[in-house]
């Protein structure tokens, strides 16, 4: 099956004009992202995110490397036509939210007929339809934010790069737009989604990629991410707390924590101590936790701080 | 085609204050120059007045477009359809020349009724500004391909150089057909109402292709360029 987007060795760097300054925003950056499932992006800023995204929309080239996006090359105006995209800090035209995804629409080459019935379908679900005929510059930053992600789905795309979707919106908002990936994802498209919202990400994505400074630091599915803390928590009852270094008491028992290897031989230690094992959990970490594990800030090597400033 | 019409259209309504601001020029110079005795030599310098500055105006509004544009941000989303940059570039260049058009129009009208006030035949001021425009269409052109990759001021003095050359080539009779803004423009300056006038059209064919030319070099470097450069 060929891969939704692929990245292959890329690297970007921003000279400055007269090309005295280098900065390199990716390095070396592989990834691929399946069809049917919505992948989470993160990073801290300037880590690279929308600097990857602007590369595969074709905004801008690679130094190196290469990548492709629905099996075309970046760049490709005719694979655009299958993709939504919604960037950082949505910028739009002053025209109603009904003309301008009529606009929009029409860009990508829609017909007038099924022009029409989109843009009212496309209102409805982001409920902007009460407001479709007021300028967007007079919206509120919520619901320009709603008009972004119109404009991204009004052409049906089968792969959807959101950049921030939910920066701007307001709680319920935001459960809107889950519910709204969550359909998507059910009707089979491709969600790329970068975002700093952990709990958004960890809500609704079935893989994530974490980047720092430029490199891909983890990449994996979202369950094997968060259960790789390499610990168990082992609760039992019967059994003295003073036997683990790390034992607290709860209803009837003990709960402590050991390294995943050495559950059997906790377990068996329970046993002869004359306890019942009550329940063995594996330690679920919060992405939260291994994303500032991950991107936590470190001293930059002298061959580091060569490589990003040039 | 669509989305060319599209750019343009919204590209005009976007600069809908600055011709607005035009066309009120237009008017109250045209109400300026009839105020009083009528003269031959007053309707014609308030076209020639005109039209250098539709040609200018052109010149400023392409060189503008692709900064405007990047420094609002908008252009990612337009960007992000299935759209080509050369017919962006197409575009916007097309809604330069229809707010050119409309100048050019407006002028026209005003023209054609001071001409007709001043008891002078008004079959040629639309074909004048049939020039005018191509003249404009070159100068937009030419701002358009430096601003690809400069910004707006420096595109524009580089634009004025560039049409400067043609002026110089013509100037020293090298040729008159590079870069014939200048010979554009003269057709109208040297107007004198014979009624046997009639343009020399060899100046607008040159105009056309090079346009053409140009907006194939924009189109060219600007698929080359990065849209969102700003370091993160």
């Amino acid at each position: 099956m060929v891969p939704v987007l692929q990245f292959d060795g890329v690297t970007k760097e921003y000279r400055s004009v007269w090309k005295r300054r280098v900065v390199r925003a990716l390095d070396e950056f592989s990834l691929t992202v399946e069809a049917g499932e919505i992948f989470g992006f993160l990073g801290r800023n300037g880590a690279g995110k929308s600097t990857a995204i602007h590369l595969a929309m074709g905004f801008m080239r690679p130094t190196r490397g290469r990548g492709a996006m629905l099996g075309q090359p970046f760049g490709h105006a005719c694979t655009r036509r299958r993709v939504g995209f919604l960037a950082e800090n949505v910028a739009l035209h002053h025209l109603s939210a009904r003309q301008l995804l009529w606009f929009y629409g029409a860009l990508n080459g829609m017909s007038d007929g099924a022009l029409q019935r989109r843009v009212r379908e496309v209102l409805e679900l982001l409920e902007l339809a009460p407001e479709a005929n007021r300028s967007v510059g007079k919206y509120s930053r919520g619901m320009q934010q709603r008009v972004g992600l119109a404009q991204a789905w009004i052409h049906d795309p089968e792969l959807l790069l959101l950049d921030e979707p939910t920066s701007a919106l307001d709680p319920p908002g935001r459960v809107a737009v889950r519910e709204l990936l969550l359909a998507a994802r059910r009707a089979g498209k491709t969600i790329f989604l970068s975002s700093h919202l952990l709990s958004e990400v960890e809500a609704v994505c079935d893989r994530v990629a974490i980047l720092h400074e430029g490199r891909l630091r983890r990449l994996g599915r979202m369950s094997e991410l968060l259960e790789a803390g390499g610990e168990s928590e082992i609760v039992a009852r019967g059994v003295p707390a003073s036997v683990w270094i790390n034992a607290s008491g709860v209803e009837n028992g003990v709960r402590f924590t050991v390294k995943t290897q050495a559950v059997r031989r906790a377990i068996e230690a329970v046993w002869a101590l004359g306890g019942e094992v009550v329940s063995v959990t594996p330690v679920r970490r919060s992405l939260e936790e291994i994303f500032l594990e991950l991107t936590a800030a470190e001293p930059p090597t002298e061959e580091t701080r060569r490589a990003r400033t040039g | 085609m669509r989305a060319i019409g599209l750019i343009a259209a919204n590209y005009l309504r976007e600069q809908r204050w600055a011709v607005i601001l035009l066309l009120v020029w237009v008017v109250l110079s045209a109400v300026l120059a009839s105020v009083g005795q009528m003269e031959p030599g007053d309707v014609l310098f308030f076209l020639k007045q005109q039209a250098v500055y539709g040609v200018a105006f052109s010149a400023f509004l392409a060189a503008s477009s692709i900064y405007n544009e990047r420094r609002s941000r908008r252009i990612l989303a337009v960007l992000s359809k299935g759209i080509e940059r050369r017919e962006y570039l197409a575009g916007l260049l097309g809604g330069v020349l229809l707010a050119a058009g409309i100048y050019l129009g407006a002028m026209g009208a005003f023209g054609s009724l001071l001409f007709s006030m001043a008891r002078i035949p008004v079959s040629h001021v639309w074909q004048l500004l049939i020039l005018l425009l191509v003249a404009c269409a070159l100068a937009a052109t030419s701002a358009l391909l430096f601003a690809t990759f400069m910004p707006p001021i420096v595109a524009v003095a580089c634009a004025a150089l560039a049409l400067g050359l043609g002026v110089g080539l013509t100037q020293i009779g090298v040729t008159s057909s590079f870069l014939p803004v200048y010979a554009l423009v003269s057709e109208l300056t040297s107007y004198t109402y014979s009624p046997r006038w009639s343009p020399d059209w060899t100046p607008a064919v040159w105009g056309v292709v090079q346009a053409i030319l140009l907006w194939l070099a924009a189109s060219w470097i600007f698929e080359r360029r990065d849209i969102a450069v700003a370091v993160e």
